[in-house]
């Protein structure tokens, strides 16, 4: 009974051990908070950062004979798409052909390019079957978005179907036969200053898969039919959806196909399974290489859209991981506090753990006693941290706000992220993870003053005066 | 512990002598446990016997010697007074027969059971429930109230659930015994807010309030004024009459020992004179 009394009493009574509760109380506010904003920036770059991709792509070299056959892969995707689509967790799939070309001003030759935004000519040619692209990706959100005028950007033009986005705009006027649609990044839409329809000309030379030879160069004039807006800033800058069979033709490939897009039914739990299967199905079916045929180490033919943005996403999680680190060094430093206030508070109370040891405490009974001391200033330091933290992390905009009303310095700036609020996600597990480490680091700096209390022997602590 | 000016030993050993004359010892309070061969003693009379207590200690490269081979017995309700000059090895001897520092050589027996070859908890278990301490400087916990310092024993006895279980009783008991001492309206005062003598009743009553068998005071009066002294004394030696328990008392001033049914007097680490016992001529 009297270690919980006598801890409590010794807890009130001495001011000082509130210092060491308040030094854990900044520590645990200061990780909640950062690591929230670490976890809702990690949250929204991985919603940007995905922007129209899908869950899983499968990405053949056409042009490398694969060990499985000693020929090139079969042209016909059929066969694969068959086995892609008898996977049980996969949900739909859908054929997409991705390649480069140039946007030029009309008539030829000259490369356009916004000397703000730097040069923007190159762009990814984007080859879709509307209603399969639909299924298997974000393409129609992407196309919604637009109607919501961006926070930052403000409107950009909407296709005027949203399950015909390539029809052409009602405001087109063709001078001539009409040209074929296409949609664009809004981000590209808006730095060369595009609107639904405008006609544009795209540049390309096409490698035949085939014969492996480098084609004369094509151009041709397409139409805007509207803007998309994926989130994903790369994709928005340079992305322009057209036609699969347009693309083919564009291109004048028979390839009419470069990738297969994949969604499942449920990504978090399946992807790995999947991944695995497809590249094992794949093989046996001529489609995919190995890097290594003995140990069927395979290259990043099939991968997930999280492996396609690995870098971009580690770098985030490294970012994340190191933040928790650094932060965790406060910690230690209020450790020490409740460290340096235990040794004093033990060689002041000297006498008093003579006094209870004469009448019956045992060393682990002080022990203890000191022990409980350090584990009440742990408590209400990470419990009050842990409130203040989250209040934080919930009204971190406000706050911001006030701070940099209040000092005259913008603290974040949203341009640079692109996002209209300071992201911030609080994990429960993360919460629940570092009230537990701030008490069992607490306990562990204020298991040395209460074994050295517990050591004291009684008749020269009675003694002292 | 804090020596005061110590009378001289002649008359120290005087006064054990006069004490031992017929008529100054009560019936059946002389070492009643003390056995034929020597060995303390298993007598249920016997509440706290040593034999053999040596004890030394290294002070550089010396050893010094402090105890040579001490033999007591203190009987239940027997009322003791251990008088000796400063370094005679009183307080090295409470401190053994209270269990708090270990002899190199002896026995100390506790109500007939060997303590030191206890383990740790256990013999802190005896010192909680066998022994009462007073101290000359009344070794309160600041922090705590009157009140709490009386019940401290009973709350280090006790876990928390025990101790809420008889909390009211052992509450009412306390209040009791400060009210008999007193100080029925000091219950909330800390020790800061009390006066020497408040704080040594309120050390009295702590002492105590789990009726151990035995209570060990070192010099209770040592820190007082000669009347505060006789008052607290008279309330002490009451109160012990009452338990029946018995009390080893250390202290300097023979008017004190004289009040006690035996005097023993220390010299130079040994048994010098005992008052239960014919005084060597």
């Amino acid at each position: 009974m009297y270690r919980w009394f006598l801890s409590l009493r010794y807890l009130r009574a001495r001011k000082t051990n509130w210092i060491g509760a308040a030094g854990i109380f900044v520590a645990v506010a200061a990780l909640i908070l950062i690591l929230s904003i670490m976890s809702g920036f990690l949250a929204e770059s991985r919603g940007h950062l995905r922007g129209n991709l899908s869950d899983v792509l499968v990405t053949p070299r056409l042009d490398y004979p694969t060990p499985a056959t000693g020929e090139l892969p079969p042209r016909d995707p059929g066969p694969m798409m068959e086995r892609i689509r008898e996977l049980p967790q996969v949900e739909s799939a859908g054929l997409e052909l991705v390649w480069y070309g140039m946007l030029a001003q009309e008539g030829g030759g000259q490369r356009i390019s916004n000397p703000l935004v730097g040069d923007l000519s190159l762009v990814q040619l984007v080859g879709v079957d509307v209603q399969d692209e639909y299924a298997t990706t974000d393409l129609l959100e992407s196309l919604e978005a637009t109607a919501r005028p961006h926070p930052l950007f403000g409107a950009t033009p909407q296709v005027d179907d949203l399950q015909d986005p390539f029809r052409q705009p009602a405001n087109y006027s063709p001078d001539g036969a009409p040209k074929e649609s296409i949609v664009l990044g809004f981000q590209l839409c808006r730095a060369l200053y595009l609107d639904k329809g405008d006609e544009v000309e795209i540049v390309t030379v096409s490698i035949d898969p085939d014969t492996g030879r480098i084609g004369e160069p094509s151009n041709r004039t397409f139409v805007v039919a509207g803007s998309f807006r994926s989130g994903e800033m790369e994709m928005d800058v340079e992305r322009i959806y057209m036609e699969r069979s347009v693309l083919a033709d564009f291109l004048g490939r028979e390839a009419d196909w470069s990738q297969v897009l994949v969604k499942l039914h449920d990504y978090e739990r399946d992807k790995a399974q999947v991944v695995a299967a497809l590249r094992e199905e794949l093989f046996e079916a001529g489609y995919l290489h190995t890097l290594d045929p003995t140990h069927r180490t395979f290259g990043r033919e099939v991968q997930t859209w999280e492996d396609f943005k690995g870098s971009l996403l580690g770098a985030i999680e490294n970012e994340k991981a190191l933040m928790g680190v650094m932060l965790s060094l406060v910690m230690i430093v209020a450790g020490f506090t409740v460290f340096a206030l235990l040794s004093m508070m033990v060689s002041e109370k000297r006498r008093d753990i003579g006094i209870i040891t004469a009448l019956g405490a045992t060393p682990r009974g002080v022990l203890m006693l000191f022990l409980l001391i350090g584990c009440w200033q742990a408590l209400l330091g990470a419990t009050l941290g842990t409130l203040a933290g989250i209040w934080a992390a919930v009204r971190i905009d406000p706050i911001e706000r006030w701070l940099s009303d209040v000092f005259g310095v913008q603290i974040f700036n949203r341009k640079v992220y692109i996002f209209d609020h300071i992201p911030s996600e609080i994990q429960p597990y993360g919460v629940a993870g570092i009230v537990l480490g701030a008490v069992l680091c607490t306990l562990l700096f204020a298991s040395f003053p209460a074994w050295r209390a517990a050591r004291l022997n009684p008749v020269d602590a009675l003694r002292y005066e | 512990m804090t020596q005061q000016q110590e009378p001289p030993p002649t008359s120290s050993a005087d006064a054990a002598r006069a004490a031992s004359s017929p008529g100054a010892q009560p019936a059946g309070a002389a070492h009643p446990g003390r056995d034929s061969d020597g060995g303390a003693s298993d007598s249920g009379d016997t509440v706290l016997a040593c034999r053999g207590i040596r004890r030394s200690f290294q002070v550089g490269d010396r050893r010094i010697g402090v105890l040579h081979g001490i033999d007591l017995d203190l009987a239940r309700g027997e009322r003791l007074s251990l008088m000796g000059a400063s370094g005679a090895g009183k307080t090295t001897l409470l401190n053994i027969l209270g269990l708090l520092d270990r002899p190199d050589e002896g026995e100390v027996r506790i109500e007939g059971s060997p303590a030191w070859t206890l383990s740790t908890p256990e013999r802190a278990r005896v010192r909680n429930r066998s022994i009462g301490f007073v101290f000359q400087f009344y070794h309160l916990l600041p922090e705590l109230n009157a009140l709490e310092n009386t019940l401290l024993p009973a709350m280090i006895a006790d876990s928390p659930r025990a101790f809420r279980a008889r909390r009211s009783g052992l509450q009412e008991r306390a209040r009791e015994m400060l009210a008999r001492f007193g100080l029925s309206d000091r219950l909330r005062h800390r020790p800061g807010q009390l006066s020497g003598g408040e704080q040594q009743r309120v050390a009295i009553t702590r002492a105590l309030i789990l009726d151990p068998p035995i209570l060990i005071a070192d010099e209770p009066t040592g820190n007082l004024d000669r009347a505060t002294g006789e008052r607290m004394l008279d309330l002490l030696f009451e109160e012990q009459e009452r338990t029946g328990t018995a009390l080893l008392l250390v202290t300097h001033d023979e008017r004190v020992a004289q009040r006690c049914q035996r005097i023993v007097y220390m010299e130079d680490g040994q048994v010098q004179a005992d008052s239960s016992t014919p005084m060597p001529q």
